[in-house]
């Protein structure tokens, strides 16, 4: 079909969508006309529209189920310290003097010889040798094969996964970097930023555009953007279906693709995305290269499956790991004092190092090869999401505090 | 508490009877009518209203300046024979209300006579803060007496409020923590904190026994009607001036008011009190039921309502009667959430339309009626049909028996009663519950398209809803319908011309104001059904002002539709 607007159709095939309510520049339209109440698309200017309520990394099962970690788990500074026998707790040395010097061996190791700290310039540390990944292949993790490459082409790459369901050629090398880190196993705090979206710092619209038959469309167009309002949540901290929500102004966090509907599973044509992301108020930037969605449109009209792509290393390694290009309110690089802070201290929570990340990183990533077999510059990343019914609009409205905004650069540094 | 209705059979009839009767008096005017000159004023008694809520902070506001606090809470207000307004009149004072208004006396004088705020609000500065200055003390308690008391203050009362600031100023070294004590006294006077009427002897031989309001109180029942505050100080040179007893002087006066910007807050008022706003107060949902309620919702609910009232009433000047049929509307993200519409604006508040096929129309069918209306955790055609009956037709429906089984339509989990027509059916076997629910039930299950906070749905417990419904007559199958009904019934003018005069002289009308009744309603309907001209008959009517010092004080029970009712019966 390739009428640009749901509201365009000729009456036969407006027919096929059976309980679709033309309401002005917004439209409710049933997902599942049935003997019960069909839940409804949420729909502005011929524009299904979804905000994304859950987002996290796929990933595979807890390296304790699967025993793919048999080398251990990835070590902080403090733990590679105190793996040699100096950097272990003398006899008749007190826990605080300990804890003293351990952090003064960490301020070192963390440092480079001409003075700059590790997490600012990886590239130039040493290698970690503590640093573990995940080098199985029999380990289930959902997802889309985003190269096409090996399903079933006989030439199965050894480094693709295969899903419980049993679809082949997944790739999933971001996996791989953080499979073995403990910070990243289901318990772990990593795969939990879709928190600060539901605080509202950050969010994904969805919307569908041409849409003639929910099950099985041959095209659709589909938008992706970065949500510039805060998402609407209930008393008790859930969504709310129906918001309203304006995409980010900034065309960087815009794209547009088309794809077609099977079997009511809607599949993309790869498009480079980006998002914002908002790590301890430095703000960093979530881009996607050829980036799919696969998703299922569910019963309660909203959207589950995945976004897929390759995210370029330098910016996985920023947003995860070394906070580099974390900007403040104002648009400016942050506090150095912010970043170095929020790197070293998340390094030493979580459980790496930054520059044993950044090394797996550029390892591991199998996009943008150079032609010649050399490094790769990104890394195939595989997301989860959920999305709901939500009226995305395209208006430049500013925000209620934009009055009180300032500059909170306080560089100590 | 009022759950499900029920109404003896007898007084069912009496309902409709009297229903019918209005509507063929009614009819008979609907066209552009014959204006009759108002007839002979009837009069009622003198009123002692006490201040609600919203006048005593505009009148802080107007007298002090709109950043002084008011630092209180305050007692829920009455509601009697179906208005607030009249309750106003009959409460009394509770032992927290004395304490309430204290607080916020001290609030308001300890702000004024602030080092901030004494050179703008007091009209003269002593030449010691710490002496007593009796000609500036003199000259501070005449003019907030007369803001204050709405009234010059007499000879004593202006020396007791002097003596009062000299007294604490003595004691405490202060000027102005006296000037404070005095003006503490003038916020907790009775002659404050009430709007005590009072009455002259008639001045011409047509008024027979009839008295009027003395100037001071014509002007603050005339400030309170259209601006929902105090006299201002035009007002109250006006009245000092014995213009408004004059017919051209009150014109002015009452033309000033409805044009000026305070006017609005009048009619958000009389809004506020006819559709029970003070409900919201207590307002609940249940959240895992209704995730999308909170408190911004409910507070915008209330507001969207009175934006659409405001907008359509003053702004339009539009038809009363259009209110039930208009698409106009406001929204706000969070109501676009409950309505499941798009709203782009991000902040604050969007004019936009109904869509035409959004099965909104109307005030009626706005989430504020639909939620106040119902249960926190369902809805109900019952409460929805008897506050459509009482709020927008003035028709009364009796307190249910005492010995009622509500079982059957309080469980909506029952499976073989999935629908509230299906609950309400098997609930009507019983003969006793049968007659209210004949009136309350079938314009109820018209809405029962809306959940009980007010969003649309098609089904419930999988059951295909029946909207069906019936007004008085007219059949419909949809809230377009029960729009257009409730648009074209005869009591829908009556009952916002009763209620709204009600709400002007702060009582029930009395049997023998029904010529001045069917006066107003005939004007109403010849300017259009237009509030503001309905406000300026009113304000203007020599009824308005006119005193039967022999219709006692207080509310009677015999009021003109009541008569009516009465008189059917017999």
């Amino acid at each position: 079909m390739k009428t640009a607007h749901i509201n365009s159709k000729p009456a036969r095939v407006r027919a096929t969508l059976a309980g679709l309510a033309l309401v002005s520049t917004a439209w409710l339209v049933q997902a599942e006309p049935s003997g019960q109440q069909a839940s409804q698309l949420a729909v502005y200017q011929g524009k299904a529209g979804f905000v994304v309520t859950s987002f996290a990394y796929s990933l595979g099962p807890d390296a304790e189920d699967t025993g793919a970690c048999a080398d251990g788990m990835s070590k902080n500074l403090a733990e590679i310290y105190a793996l040699k026998p100096a950097g272990r707790q003398q006899q008749g040395e007190s826990d605080a003097a300990y804890t003293e010097r351990v952090s003064k061996a960490v301020a070192v190791l963390a440092t480079l010889p001409n003075g700059d700290n590790v997490c600012l310039h990886p590239e130039s540390a040493p290698v970690d040798p503590y640093f573990r990944t995940l080098t199985r292949t029999d380990v289930p993790v959902a997802g889309i094969d985003l190269d096409g490459v090996g399903a079933d082409s006989g030439q199965y790459p050894v480094d693709d996964f295969t899903s419980a369901d049993g679809t082949r050629g997944i790739d999933n090398q971001f996996y791989r970097v953080v499979g073995c880190s403990r910070s990243f196993q289901s318990n772990g705090p990593s795969n939990i930023f879709g928190t600060e979206m539901l605080t509202g710092a950050w969010g994904i619209l969805v919307t569908l555009e041409g849409i003639d038959d929910l099950r099985n469309d041959d095209e659709v167009q589909v938008g992706i953007y970065a949500n510039a309002d805060p998402i609407q949540l209930s008393t008790r901290r859930e969504p709310l279906a129906y918001g309203t929500y304006a995409m980010d102004q900034d065309p960087r966090f815009r794209a547009q693709t088309r794809g077609y509907i099977r079997d009511g599973v809607l599949y993309t044509e790869p498009v480079d995305v980006r998002f914002h992301s908002i790590v301890n108020s430095l703000r960093l930037e979530r881009p996607l290269r050829r980036a799919r969605l696969q998703v299922t449109l569910n019963d309660e009209a909203g959207l589950e499956g995945f976004l897929a792509g390759y995210t370029p290393v330098d910016a996985m390694y920023d947003m995860q790991y070394g906070y580099r290009s974390g900007r403040g309110g104002d648009g400016e690089l942050g506090p150095l004092r912010r970043r170095l802070g929020t790197a070293n201290g998340a390094a030493f929570v979580l459980g790496h190092t930054c520059n044993g990340a950044w090394q797996a990183l550029h390892r591991l990533a199998d996009g943008d090869c150079d032609e010649s077999g050399g490094e790769c510059q990104s890394i195939s990343t595989q997301y989860r999401l959920q999305a709901i019914p939500a009226f995305v609009v395209d208006a430049a409205t500013a925000s209620s505090n934009a009055a009180l905004e300032k500059s909170e650069r306080v560089d100590g540094y | 508490m009022v759950t499900e209705l029920q109404i003896p059979p007898l007084l069912t009839r009496v309902v409709l009877a009297a229903s019918l009767l209005s509507t063929a008096i009614l009819v008979g005017c609907d066209s552009k009518s014959q204006v009759a000159a108002e007839p002979e004023p009837v009069g009622g008694p003198t009123v002692m209203r006490r201040l609600t809520e919203s006048q005593y902070r505009a009148t802080i506001a107007d007298i002090f300046g709109a950043d002084i606090p008011v630092v209180a809470r305050f007692e829920r207000g009455l509601r009697a024979e179906g208005l607030l307004a009249i309750g106003t009149g009959e409460s009394g004072m509770s032992p927290f209300s004395i304490e309430q208004y204290d607080a916020a006396a001290r609030s308001v004088a300890t702000a004024a006579v602030s080092p901030g705020k004494r050179a703008v609000l007091l009209p003269c500065q002593p030449q010691d803060d710490q002496i007593f200055d009796a000609g500036c003390a003199e000259r501070i308690v005449s003019d907030y007496g007369l803001r204050l008391f709405r009234r010059p203050l007499s000879s004593a009362e202006q020396d007791q409020f002097v003596a009062t600031v000299q007294q604490a100023s003595e004691q405490l070294h202060d000027f102005y923590a006296g000037v404070k004590h005095a003006l503490v006294g003038m916020l907790m006077s009775p002659d404050f904190l009430l709007r005590i009427e009072r009455s002259t002897a008639g001045e011409s031989d047509t008024d027979g026994e009839l008295q009027k309001l003395d100037a001071w109180s014509k002007a603050s029942r005339l400030s309170y009607f259209l601006t929902n505050s105090t006299p201002d100080v035009e007002l109250l040179r006006a009245a000092a001036a014995g213009e408004l007893d004059s017919e051209d002087g009150l014109q002015r006066q009452v033309e000033r008011l409805i044009r000026s910007p305070r006017f609005e807050a009048a009619v958000r008022a009389f809004f506020e009190d006819m559709l029970q706003y003070e409900r919201f107060a207590d307002l609940a949902k249940d959240p895992s039921i209704y995730p999308a309620f909170n408190s911004q919702v409910a507070a915008d609910a209330r507001e969207q309502t009175l934006r659409t009232v405001v907008d359509h009433l003053i702004a339009r000047q539009g038809d009363y009667r259009d209110l039930f049929t208009t698409r106009k509307t406001f929204l706000t993200r969070s109501l676009g959430i409950v309505y499941r519409l798009p709203v782009v604006t991000r902040n604050g508040w969007e004019e936009t339309q109904y869509p035409p096929d959004s099965h909104r129309v109307g005030i009626q069918s706005n989430i504020d009626f639909l939620a106040l209306h119902s249960h926190p955790g369902r809805s109900s055609p019952t409460l929805r049909g008897e506050a459509l009956r009482e709020i927008f037709l003035c028709q009364e429906v009796p307190d249910p028996p005492a010995n009622v089984n509500f079982a059957v339509v309080q469980d909506p989990s029952n499976q073989s009663m999935p629908t509230a027509r299906d609950r309400l059916t098997a609930h009507r076997t019983e003969p006793s519950c049968a007659g209210c629910h004949k009136i309350m039930d079938p314009v109820g299950l018209t809405l029962e398209n809306y959940d009980g906070l007010g969003s649309y749905r098609t089904h419930e417990n999988g059951a295909l809803i029946d909207s069906s419904g019936s007004l008085d007559g007219p059949d419909f199958n949809d809230v377009d319908g029960l729009a257009q009904a409730l648009h074209d019934h005869p009591e829908t003018p009556r009952c916002v011309v009763e209620k709204m005069y009600r709400f002007a002289v702060g009582r029930d009308t009395v049997w023998d104001e029904r010529a001045y009744m069917d006066y107003l309603i005939h004007r109403f309907v010849d300017v259009g059904y237009r509030i503001p001209e309905l406000m300026q008959t009113i304000a203007l009517s020599k009824n308005f002002f006119a005193i039967n010092p022999d219709s006692g004080h207080g509310v009677t029970n015999k009021h003109a539709s009541a008569a009516t009712e009465k008189e059917v019966r017999l």
